[in-house]
């Protein structure tokens, strides 16, 4: 299939799922009033609760919920066939993705800014919101570690990378000091930094400097230093290690804020460009199998596919934007649907521009394999964009390097964040008992020593697929959430509760498919102390998981089944 | 202008998309730098007025004299710092995690 063709089935979804379906609910079920004040306005302190334009808050939802998820998911999940991917990608939008997104919105605003956990706590049971936290621990934990993976196991180890990163990183706090220190205009600042960054993109790629990141690596045949991980591997993992260190005890708007800016813009014209090379290219598919088999190395199509791709279709971190943050800045309820629903299409569109890096930018399935497959999925989205650019009469080595740092520059930032967040958790859990996690330095630390466990032991597809489920759990959490919200206010409420019940069941599935292969793999006498390690950790965590699951169904079914109002009170 | 001519739908368009920019990239910073401000501000009135939500810190006789100063803030002090909070309002600090 031509890829320009698959854009336009994207946009075809995109005006019906939007225009009509979503309108519909919007209009007919959930009801906005654009006349009623929001918490924006009801409890405006002029940070958290302070209202915003839509286009504003449009944009803001947009970057904060579309990130590397969107990229990687479906350059795994084509492993089963381009068909599966293309559909969960387009009816996972449709019919779950922005309803979670837009349904937990609404539901922030109607119910006075509440966050989710204190919804979980009011909607369905006190123990829902220690849920809810478990979720979110194992979560951070995952992202730390497959990002870390996919970045210090293969990304940082081509040696026409770090320098970039490097050069992303400086230019980044030169950003800081030049807006906040220097005070000079925002727009000499992003043109000097950006300009600036590409040139150390462009240095990255020349000779002496791939040479002397070949020596430290030890390549071109890089020997294995400890558990069956390579000299570069554990070079590049600790170069992320202190990258994430810094990020998460330096000053915020000295470091994270705008290495975070300047990786926008970095992104930002990657994608544009890649977009405007396909367009002028207008790849096939080749021989691309619509279908390969049901069993992959990722397990099973359902339901292992449906948690593979989770941001691009659904995915529950969206859920505590859109309460958190979001719905405490809407100016008007009416605001919703285009800032929590049209944010959510649009990543449906970029998740398919993703999946068009893996599928058509190699000409078939071999260029595909040939370029890392699912299991360097990064690898095959720098290639792939790299291909795309090359339209536009950007070289590939360029085009590599470049889509390579801005891979690992967007991972990085969002490592950073969450070892701030990890670090902010562990102080306020732990901070009373041992007063030596209040310590900064101390809590940062033992959040990247988990995170070097989980980067150097376990696989990278089993941790992506263990990291989805965590991810889709949240999501379940939160549909059934809305269903409970729609029952307070008596409305109807199948167009959360059905979407809830498939995430749920499809997620427990996927957890315990998980936990019976990894500990089947205790059994195999040929089992390496790596794999042993890598198995019982991955699945202990999908059994805690499926646990809490376990007790959050309870809860909901008890909570579902409490007496509800019968009539939603009628639009005046 | 006309409302509603090409140039005002336009000039419309191009107001939309700079907002959308804004949103995506210095919003955040103007937010963080908001909620600095405003962290440094609950302390103060904390510190000033703390008696008011039980918290006996400074002699009465000083904060009468700041008294007038702060009274437009005292509505929206009590509510951001008596608010319940938990890890999932941390979640915006994150953004763009997914």
């Amino acid at each position: 299939m031509n890829s320009i063709l698959v854009l336009l089935i994207a946009a075809a979804a995109l005006i019906v799922g939007y225009g009509v379906y979503a309108r519909r609910i919007d209009r007919n079920v959930v009801q906005p009033d654009g006349k009623k004040a929001t918490p924006a306005k009801m409890y405006m302190d002029g940070v958290d609760f302070t209202p915003a334009s839509r286009n504003v808050l449009f944009g803001y939802q947009f970057k904060s919920i579309a990130a590397l998820g969107p990229i990687t998911g479906p350059i795994i999940a084509v492993q089963w066939g381009w068909f599966p991917a293309m559909l969960w990608i387009i009816l996972g939008t449709f019919f779950i993705g922005w309803v979670q997104d837009y349904g937990a919105m609404m539901m922030g605003v109607r119910r006075d800014g509440d966050s989710l956990g204190a919804l979980s706590y009011k909607l369905v049971s006190p123990r829902a919101r220690t849920i809810l936290m478990i979720f979110l621990y194992f979560y951070l934990l995952l992202i730390m570690g497959s990002f870390g993976n996919a970045v210090g196991k293969t990304l940082m180890t081509n040696p026409k990378v770090p320098l970039g990163m490097f050069i992303v990183v400086l230019m980044g706090i030169l950003a800081g000091q030049m807006t906040y220190k220097w005070k000079k205009d925002i727009i000499l600042t992003t043109v000097v930094t950006v300009v600036l960054t590409f040139v150390g993109i462009w240095l990255s790629t020349t000779k002496p400097v791939a040479a002397f990141f070949n020596g430290l690596y030890g390549l071109p045949e890089s020997p294995v230093w400890f558990l069956g991980n390579t000299q570069a591997q554990v070079i590049g993992t600790l170069l992320v290690i202190v990258f994430c260190y810094l990020g998460s005890v330096m000053p915020i708007w000295s470091f994270a804020q705008p290495i975070n800016y300047i990786s926008f813009w970095i992104v930002s014209l990657g994608i544009l460009g890649g977009i405007l090379g396909m367009i002028i290219w207008r790849p096939g598919m080749g021989d691309f199998p619509a279908f390969t088999k049901f069993t992959t190395a990722s397990g099973p199509l359902w339901p292992m596919l449906f948690v593979t791709i989770a941001c691009g279709a659904i995915s529950g971190w969206h859920s505590l934007v859109s309460t958190s943050g979001t719905a405490r800045q809407l100016e008007a309820e009416t605001d919703a649907l285009p800032v929590g629903g049209g944010a959510m299409f649009l990543e449906m569109i970029f998740a398919t521009v993703a999946f068009l890096t893996a599928t058509a930018a190699f000409g078939g399935f071999q260029g595909y394999q040939d370029a890392g497959g699912a299991g360097k999925a990064l690898a095959v989205f720098s290639g792939g964009l790299a291909n795309f650019l090359s339209h536009i009469g950007i070289p590939k080595e360029f085009g590599t390097a470049y889509g390579s740092v801005f891979l690992t520059i967007m991972a990085l930032t969002i490592m950073q964040l969450c070892v701030r967040f990890m670090r902010v958790a562990s102080a306020e859990l732990a901070g009373d008992k041992f007063p030596a996690m209040k310590n900064i330095h101390i809590g940062t630390i033992v959040a990247l020593l988990l995170t070097l466990v989980f980067v150097w032991v376990i696989p990278w597809l089993t941790i992506w697929s263990a990291f989805g489920a965590a991810n889709q759990l949240m999501a379940g959490l939160a549909l059934m959430l809305i269903a409970l919200w729609a029952m307070s206010e008596g409305r109807k409420h199948t167009w959360a509760l059905y979407p809830a019940a498939f995430m749920i069941v499809t997620t427990i599935a996927a957890l315990l498919y998980l936990a019976y292969t990894n500990f089947a793999k205790l059994s195999s006498p040929d089992i390496t102390t790596q794999a042993a390690i890598a198995a019982v950790l991955v699945g202990l965590i999908a059994v805690v998981l499926v646990v809490a699951a376990a007790f959050l169904v309870y809860d909901g079914w008890k909570a579902l089944r409490k007496p509800q109002p019968k009539k939603a009170p009628a639009k005046v | 202008m006309e409302p509603g001519s090409l140039r005002d739908r336009l000039q419309r368009i191009a107001h939309a998309a700079r907002q959308i920019l804004y949103g995506m990239t210095t919003y955040e910073w103007a937010q963080s730098a908001k909620r600095e401000r405003a962290e440094v501000e609950r302390l103060f009135v904390l510190l000033s007025f703390g008696d008011l939500v039980g918290v006996p810190i400074l002699p009465p006789y000083y904060t009468l004299r700041l008294l007038p100063f702060v009274v437009p803030a005292l509505n929206r002090w009590k509510r951001s710092l008596l608010r319940e909070r938990d890890w999932t309002d941390l979640a915006e600090f994150i953004e763009g995690i997914d």
